[in-house]
């Protein structure tokens, strides 16, 4: 809020009447209003599903513990049930012998859940263009963000749920069946790669690995 | 190279010389290999009696089965001289009273080969032969429960073989629809009967209990088929193959140099020391000498990645146990520990640092301080988890006296590294064979004295301040010189001379555009893992890739030991002795 100090016997610091109402009267929109509560209410308690499944999940369960401290987002509270949880991570490669599994286990979670795929192989494969893997978790469920990375660093996993959240901040679900238009919208992805392209390009000096 | 492979004329002697003497005129055949292990072709219908005396018959026998595997020999060109075999089954035994290895080969021809079974006298012979019979559909004769174990029930044909395709992307694409998740989920699903889940009593019932894939205490993907009575485990099935990333395959198709990544990622927690084994493999085939400053380096990267590892096993440990506290205040000693690794490398988990011939760059300017912190920074940690874990009369009343097992069950089961050592076996690779310059430093194998949870945790602890001994000496005593060999198939190779004659420049742009050629020729390297023994038993038909890579890990032969050690226990009992086997699924499953 803004303010300031000025002397009381001052004729000019009584505010006028446009601004006491401007500064004391909130006008807008019910529905906005309780759109923007609730979602702000989801986005700072989304409780990841205790679910890991390869090289990625040390990584994850790496932003959890003290140095990185996922309690800062209101992420901290691991469920160990599907039902519990809004946010899955898959945070490791996707086999095909678990894929029925992952599919099963996504759709055990209640709405609204949302899905973040952390590493090349949950992307996309990555590096293992074989036989039993199957080829980004995208092919068997909707995702809402990618971490690029073999394993992403803690970071970027942090980098990640900061961008869910904003997306969730964004986004509009029915506030109830009985309430306003039904389905979900989102805000259309953001591209990272394009976003921070004209920085990435400004770079001229890059440190050498020559020293610590 | 492998028409001089045959030693048939030479008097054998050790090992191979007291099995010709033993089976004269029997048809066995001796192949020399680059590492040198005595290796001996046997026919098929002789596989148990020779078995059977290599394990039970001679003075100091080979007890422990260490590997066993396959080969498809149909389009290997350079096996002049061997038997002529469509498969090859391959069994690794191993002495520890002799300290040595001895490789028997079984030559199989048609589309659909068979070999006698060894699960009489192997108990851990039984995965093993599930999943060369999964992997390149060989049938093993007396085999109690010949099934799929990395694949999916659903699946067609055996990956492995050479007809079959490799990449995804070459197959179908996946639909996983309604129908298929119910089909699949419905070959996920337990028949009791199937795993000799019977009734115990006659006036109650017993439950089965599905634990996994996922679970929070199965670290990983990772699933176990309970029988409970009451609370009490009647019959515990591990089922594996979640974690089946195709890494043996996809050796076929990287160049040996390409192939570095995938290993680091067998034992996702050992990071480079993944790197080790198979590179010594290749460098032995090629005849490279890794100088000693590349040998240093490399220990010392092993050995921090050793500490990350147990660190990790340390804190989870607890926590399955019941303590909260400690895996936080330990992945904040992992995060320092990367940090050196990352200062020194230039990536956390996955480095991929090493290189056929020494490593990838030379130590960077400063990193002695960085090593010095970490070196100062440990010992008072474990001196407080100390008292924070270890002591917990919690955390003992949990693991004191829990899944117990003795010297020779490890052995039967093919367990080894912490697990075997905790039995009060001090076998540790790097003491009894050591490699890579461990001979010249100076460090203890911790033991235990019980063979039960506790005791396995404790050797890890201790196997901590052992590694920092090793590091410290690393840092006092670096050797100067090359990081690299100066051997032409040292890829990517020395750059500095390619530009003052013709040859070193070729030599230069073959290496870095299709990759080094290796001699044709078999060679098996092994390494103390943090987890046991890791062996690459490669085959190099003269090619810029392997023709067969086979990854031995420790992991496999641990998870078999399961239903062995929880008989009988409660479930709790269950979760500690999962925590107290250490294994990541990448490494069972590959």
């Amino acid at each position: 809020m803004d303010y300031s100090l000025k002397r009381m016997d001052d004729p000019g610091a009584a505010p006028s009447l446009d601004e006491q109402v401007r500064k004391s009267v909130f006008l807008g929109k019910l529905e906005d209003l309780a759109h923007h509560a609730v979602n702000w209410g989801r986005k700072n308690s989304l409780w990841p599903f205790n679910f890991g499944l390869s090289c990625c999940y040390v990584e994850m369960a790496t932003a959890f513990t003290s140095t990185h401290d996922l309690a800062r987002f209101g992420s901290e509270v691991i469920r160990a049930t599907p039902r519990q949880s809004d946010v899955i991570v898959i945070s490791g490669t996707p086999f095909l012998k678990m894929a029925p599994v992952i599919k099963l286990l996504y759709e055990q979670m209640l709405e609204p859940k949302w899905v973040i795929s952390m590493g090349s192989c949950a992307n996309s494969g990555g590096m293992y263009d074989i036989y039993s893997v199957v080829q980004g978790v995208d092919k068997i469920l909707p995702v809402d963000v990618y971490i690029s990375g073999c394993p992403p660093r803690p970071e970027a996993f942090l980098q990640a749920l900061i961008l869910l959240q904003k997306s969730i901040q964004s986004e509009r679900r029915p506030l109830s069946w009985m309430v306003g238009p039904q389905g979900v919208t989102k805000t259309p992805a953001l591209s990272m790669r394009d976003a921070r392209h004209a920085d990435r390009m400004a770079a001229t000096d890059l440190r050498t690995p020559d020293d610590v | 190279m492998m028409s001089s492979a045959v030693l048939q004329e030479a008097q054998p002697t050790g090992i191979v010389g007291e099995l010709y003497a033993r089976f004269p005129g029997e048809g066995l055949v001796e192949q020399a290999t680059a590492d040198g292990m005595p290796t001996l072709w046997v026919p098929a219908s002789k596989l148990l009696a020779v078995m059977k005396t290599l394990k039970r018959e001679l003075r100091q026998p080979y007890r422990m089965l260490y590997d066993l595997t396959a080969v498809d020999e149909r389009q290997r060109q350079h096996r002049s001289g061997l038997p002529p075999a469509d498969f090859t089954v391959v069994y690794q035994l191993l002495s520890i009273e002799r300290n040595a290895d001895v490789r028997i080969k079984v030559a199989l021809s048609g589309d659909a080969p068979c070999c006698p079974s060894v699960t009489g006298l192997w108990l851990n012979a039984n995965w093993y032969e599930r999943e060369v019979w999964d992997l390149f559909g060989i049938r093993f004769d007396g085999h109690p429960h010949l099934v799929r174990i990395m694949m999916p029930r659903t699946w067609d044909g055996h990956p492995l073989r050479k007809d079959h395709f490799a990449r995804a992307t070459e197959a179908e694409r996946l639909v996983m629809d309604q129908a298929r998740v119910e089909r699949e989920q419905e070959a996920l699903k337990i028949d009791p009967a199937e795993w000799g889940m019977r009734e115990v009593a006659e006036d109650h019932d017993t439950m089965v209990l599905n634990l996994g894939p996922n679970h929070p205490s199965v670290h990983g993907v990772f699933r176990i088929m309970l029988q409970l009575d009451g609370e009490q485990i009647v019959q515990a099935v591990p089922d594996i193959g979640y974690h089946h990333r195709g890494a043996e395959k996809m050796g076929e198709r990287q160049s040996w140099h390409t192939y570095i990544p995938y290993t680091d990622r067998i034992d996702y927690l050992g990071g480079v020391m993944n790197n080790l084994p198979y590179l010594m493999a290749i460098e032995r085939m090629a005849g490279i000498t890794v100088p000693p400053r590349a040998q240093t380096i490399r220990v010392m990267l092993c050995e921090f990645f050793r500490i990350t590892s147990h660190l990790l096993f340390y804190g989870t440990y607890a926590q399955d146990v019941g303590s909260m506290s400690p895996v936080f205040f330990m992945f904040v000693d992992r995060q320092k520990a990367y940090d050196v690794i990352e200062a020194i490398t230039g990536f956390r988990m996955h480095p991929a640092w090493f290189r056929i011939g020494g490593v990838a760059a030379d130590l960077p300017n400063g990193w002695e301080r960085l090593v010095r912190e970490f070196l100062d920074w440990m010992p008072k940690r474990l001196k407080d988890y100390e008292k924070m874990a270890l002591k917990n009369t919690i955390l003992k009343r949990r693991s004191v006296g829990i899944g117990t097992y003795s010297t020779q069950d490890a052995i039967d089961w093919g367990v080894t590294g912490p697990g075997l050592r905790a039995t009060g076996l001090a076998f540790d690779w790097r003491k009894a064979r050591p490699y890579s310059g461990y001979e010249q430093f100076d460090f203890e194998v911790p033991t235990g004295n019980n063979g039960d949870v506790y005791d396995r945790c404790v050797v890890r602890v201790e196997e901590i301040r052992q590694s920092l001994r090793i590091i410290e000496q690393c840092l006092d005593h670096m050797p100067s010189g090359d990081y690299k060999a100066r051997h032409p198939l040292t890829t990517p190779p020395i750059k500095d001379r390619t530009m003052q004659d013709i040859e070193t420049l070729i030599h230069h742009f073959l290496n870095v555009s299709w990759g080094p050629v290796i001699p044709a020729g078999e060679c098996t390297m092994t390494v103390e893992a943090t987890k046991g023994l890791n062996s690459y038993y490669l085959t190099s038909d003269g090619g810029t890739a392997s023709y067969r890579t086979r990854i031995r890990t420790p992991s496999f032969p641990h998870l078999q030991m399961i239903p062995y050690i929880s008989r009988g226990l409660m479930v709790p009992d269950l979760i500690a002795i999962i925590a107290s086997i250490d294994f990541v699924m990448a490494d069972v499953d590959r």
